[in-house]
């Protein structure tokens, strides 16, 4: 019962801010309908310009800057030349370090913080492996400790398991049924708005895929 | 009424419609080329675009009045301008000044070898220094494989540019080390007495350093610990030659860790043949203790203490007693002390202070003598900086070094006893001025006052670097260096002023694509080189300052983790031209401790399928010079070439688990460092002689890092791997 009041209680609080500033929510959901159809690093940072528009618009929302620092750290992942991928990393940091003061309680900002941190590490695995997983770790820790049902950070620590166990010669598929019962329950955890993550389900489907 | 009110209201919404603003242009930076990607909106509002390939941006807005155009693009300075919206079209062509980012711009390279910062295409990371072949886990030996250095496997020390082992000096964070080596018996080599697992960034300076750093005549090496650990762990390592366990507990704005560890060559000895003769053979007990505390957001303190104890006999020819083998007993006690703070105070200021205290103890017992030697010493620096600007550093600070050396020799009975006491007092100041990002200079002084000695010294420095292509650069470095005379003769007189060399470097640095290509060109002139006038060393007046020299050569490095998938692999050359006349060379002569050809070759490979990275280095100096009494010729004789193959392999057992094996000169070339000679001659006018070998042919090392976390999968791959 608590929770269904709870629920629709916050269902009515993202009604009625929806209301309050619809100059905020269709530009954002209408820029995050534009993710589908990035297809390289330039379509990235154009999409990545448009959230630092919108963050510098409202300085108070948290989640415009948290997709600008999505965008940046894809870029990373996306790039080929390596010194250009610190570069782009430099740029996801500092809207990370604000997130983090905006809005510390959130667990979205902790597992896009280790998701950051793991960029940082393929860079140069050799030199950065143990100093950025352990920090990537610690991220996602926090992330889960804040909601231990969130599924992104549950993918990005099932990613890293099974990255370590692979580099280590242990058998990845071991996290196998982790991946997979994270993919039966996604759908199940819900947003707290159309504009809140919801990123990370078809990467759990890649792991589930590369498992059979 | 209603209705005019209504119509006019539609009318003027139509308007608004009809009388967008349509911004565009174009996006270049200063020197024409244009800029895509970059940002450009209407401030405030959500009016915006991203400029295209071209450069070119065009949006529209239905916004009416002042507006700011804000243009704005990464590694740029942000554009902005006051629009007045009126409905129609502004063009506007923005042109983007680079920001000034330190991290992107040029830096001094003229005779630096740095490391650590991450984001930054480093030359030789720390890491390195454990993973290279033939380093053996030692600081000094890994540095031997840069340009620069010359290998005197007698010694292990550093030898630098030309210069004595005595004129380079190590500095942990920023406090200097004054007795980085293990003890050892003449003509065998040592190693630095602290880990390489302990420090997280190092820079090698090989001349042209900073006005911060004094008493150095050939090179400083910064060594920098690392910071706040990750976690709780416990790390054990278990090698061959001894066991070492290290405890560290954090929380959360500090952390301690507790080492101790145990050594004892005697097993290993006896398996592996060796070329002295042990009575007792090498034996090691050290404690440490590590402490971190952050003292604000910004700051953070450091306090290392260690207590080491090592002892060894070893049977040395006695050359002054007909060459039997006689007993030399050394015990070494060593206590150490670092600390450091490093903070801001206020908005600018930032403030870097470093001490330390050393009390090290060698006593020694060879046939009829007894010496024992105690240095005390203790160290204070503090430095602070303030930018002017991003462009303008200012520093300047302050420093004092106090040292006592004793030294009390029983020889047959008779007792020596000889001690001096001397405070070095300085004051430096450098400024570090960026023109651009492609051209910086850094300009500097420092002022000395040894009260021992009663002398005092001006040594101005001064650096530049300019970026000649966005991967390419120059810098030149000058300066003058002075460092008083060794211990051994301040001991019997104060009648010798500081010793002194001028550097002159020129460097080119290109790198890209993790290569990194370096050459360097230098000359140093020594000049005030003390000289031993006469054999009565214990006169005072046997000592006076009219000794010079100079050193010239040729550095290159180039390194490529690039090309060879996996694989890492760098080469160094060093030629040299050095001659010198000081102590007690009969004229200029070239010093025993260079070699004109210094060459390295490093290879590493990670091998994913065997969890391994096994390394291999190649090392030659050409031949060293040497001085038989016995020949007319001073240091005309010429030792074997030096030539060593190392290798090394470490494989990741468990995420936790390390073993790791090195072998030194595992093909056995044949090195020998000359021939040392009796200090008189015998009944038939001849000196005798005994060859000087390294320890044992070969050298091996064996050994296991496991590491204990809670986590359960960190490891000690930054020690080993």
């Amino acid at each position: 019962m608590k929770k269904i009041i709870l629920s629709i209680a916050v269902v009515l609080i993202s009604l009625v801010s929806m209301a309050q500033k619809p100059e905020y929510y269709e530009p954002m959901g209408e820029t995050l309908g534009q993710f589908s159809s990035v297809k390289s690093v330039a379509d990235m940072q154009e999409l990545g310009n448009k959230f630092q528009m919108i963050a510098n618009a409202e300085t108070t929302e948290w989640l415009p800057l948290y997709y600008h620092a999505h965008c940046y750290i894809l870029m990373s992942f996306m790039e080929q030349d390596v010194a250009k991928k610190d570069s782009y990393l430099d740029v996801a940091e500092k809207s990370i370090n604000k997130l983090i003061e905006m809005a510390p309680s959130e667990a979205e900002v902790f597992a896009l913080q280790s998701f950051y941190f793991t960029g940082r590490l393929v860079v140069n695995p050799m030199e950065r492996g143990q100093e950025f997983s352990a920090l990537s770790g610690q991220a996602i820790g926090k992330a889960l400790a804040l909601d231990p049902t969130n599924p992104r950070a549950k993918m990005l620590k099932i990613q890293m398991d099974m990255g370590s166990a692979r580099f280590f010669g242990t058998d990845p598929k071991s996290f196998c049924p982790q991946a997979k019962e994270l993919l039966a329950s996604w759908d199940n955890f819900k947003p707290k708005s159309h504009l809140y993550p919801n990123w990370g389900k078809d990467q759990v489907e890649g792991i589930v895929k590369g498992c059979e | 009424m209603k209705r005019t009110v209504i119509s006019i209201i539609t009318i003027l919404i139509s308007l608004n419609v009809f009388s967008q603003t349509i911004i565009m242009g174009k996006v270049s930076e200063e020197n024409g080329d244009v800029l895509p990607g970059a940002s450009a909106y209407l401030k405030g509002t959500y009016d915006g675009t991203t400029s295209n390939e071209n450069g070119e941006f065009k949006f529209k807005s239905n916004k009416k009045g002042q507006f700011t155009l804000a243009v704005e693009f990464m590694g740029y300075e942000p554009f902005s301008r006051i629009l007045d919206l009126k409905g129609d079209t502004i063009r506007i062509n923005v042109t983007l000044k680079e920001a000034f980012n330190q991290l992107n711009a040029v830096t001094i390279t003229a005779g630096t070898f740095e490391a650590g910062d991450k984001k930054r295409a480093v030359t030789i990371t720390p890491r390195d220094m454990v993973t290279t072949a033939g380093a053996a886990g030692d600081v000094y030996g890994a540095l031997q494989s840069l340009p620069g250095t010359t290998t005197n496997g007698e010694s292990g020390r550093l030898f630098v540019k030309g210069g004595d082992s005595e004129e380079s000096q190590t500095y942990i964070d920023g406090a200097l080390v004054s007795v980085p080596y293990n003890s050892t018996a003449p003509n065998m080599a040592t190693r630095g007495r602290f880990s390489p697992f302990m420090f997280k960034g190092t820079m090698f300076s090989t001349g042209g350093y900073s006005a911060e750093y004094g008493q150095a005549l050939s090179s400083v090496l910064l060594l920098n610990t690392n910071d706040m650990p990750e976690e709780d762990q416990l790390d054990l390592s278990f090698l061959m030659v001894g066991v070492e366990a290290a405890g560290t507990k954090k929380w959360n704005s500090g952390a301690i860790t507790g080492t101790l560890s145990y050594n004892n060559l005697k097993p290993y000895m006896r398996l592996v043949p060796q070329n002295y003769h042990w009575t007792n053979e090498p034996e090691s007990t050290n404690g440490a203790i590590s402490f971190r505390q952050k003292t604000s957001k910004t700051g953070m303190f450091k306090f290392y203490s260690s207590l080491d104890n090592g002892n060894f006999t070893v049977r040395q020819k006695n050359l002054d007693a007909g060459g039997q083998l006689t007993d030399y007993q050394l015990t070494n006690d060593n206590v150490f002390m670092n600390a450091s703070w490093n903070d801001k105070l206020g908005e600018k200021w930032a403030i870097n202070s470093a001490a330390s205290f050393t009390n090290n103890k060698d006593d020694i017992h060879f046939d009829q003598t007894h010496v024992v030697k105690k240095i005390q010493a203790n160290y204070l620096k503090s430095t602070l900086s303030y930018p002017f600007s991003e462009k303008f550093l200012l520093k300047f600070g302050g420093e004092l070094f106090a040292k006592t050396f004793s030294q009390n020799a029983q020889i047959s009975g008779v007792t020596h006893d000889n001690s001096f006491t001397n405070h070095t007092f300085s004051g430096f100041t450098e400024a570090q001025v960026y023109a651009s990002s492609k051209f910086v200079t850094r300009i500097g002084a420092r002022v000395e006052y040894s009260d021992y000695l009663n002398s005092f010294n001006f040594a101005p420095r001064l650096s530049t670097a300019y970026k000649i292509t966005e991967k390419s650069q120059i810098s030149l470095a000058y300066g003058w260096f002075y460092q008083n005379p060794v211990d051994d003769y301040l001991l019997y007189t104060d009648h010798i002023k500081p010793e002194r060399a001028d550097h002159y470097t020129f460097s080119f640095q290109s790198s890209a694509n993790e290569r990194i290509i370096k050459a360097e060109l230098y000359y140093k002139d020594y000049r005030n080189l003390v000289k031993l006038t006469s054999g009565e060393f214990y006169l005072p007046t046997s000592y006076n300052n009219s000794g010079s020299g100079y050193a010239k050569g040729l550095d290159l490095f180039w390194r490529d983790k690039k090309s060879i998938k996996g694989g890492d692999y760098w080469i160094s050359y060093s030629y040299v031209d050095a001659k010198r006349d000081y102590r007690n060379f009969p004229h200029e002569a070239i010093p025993s401790f260079t070699s004109k050809h210094n060459l390295s070759i490093v290879y590493k490979h990670w091998i994913g399928s065997l969890r391994s990275y096994p390394g291999i280095n190649f090392k030659y100096s050409s031949p060293r010079v040497y001085n038989d009494p016995n020949s007319t010729v001073f240091n005309g004789e010429k030792m074997l070439p030096y030539r060593s193959l190392d290798v090394s392999w470490s494989f990741l057992y468990r995420q936790n688990i390390i073993f790791y094996f090195a072998a030194n000169n595992i093909t056995g070339f044949k090195n020998e460092f000359g021939r040392t000679y009796a200090s008189s001659p015998d009944v038939s006018g001849n000196y005798q002689s005994s060859a000087v070998e390294p320890s044992s042919n070969r050298f091996f090392v064996l050994g296991c890092f496991i590491t204990l976390t809670r986590r359960g999968n960190a490891n000690q791959l930054d020690k080993i791997n």
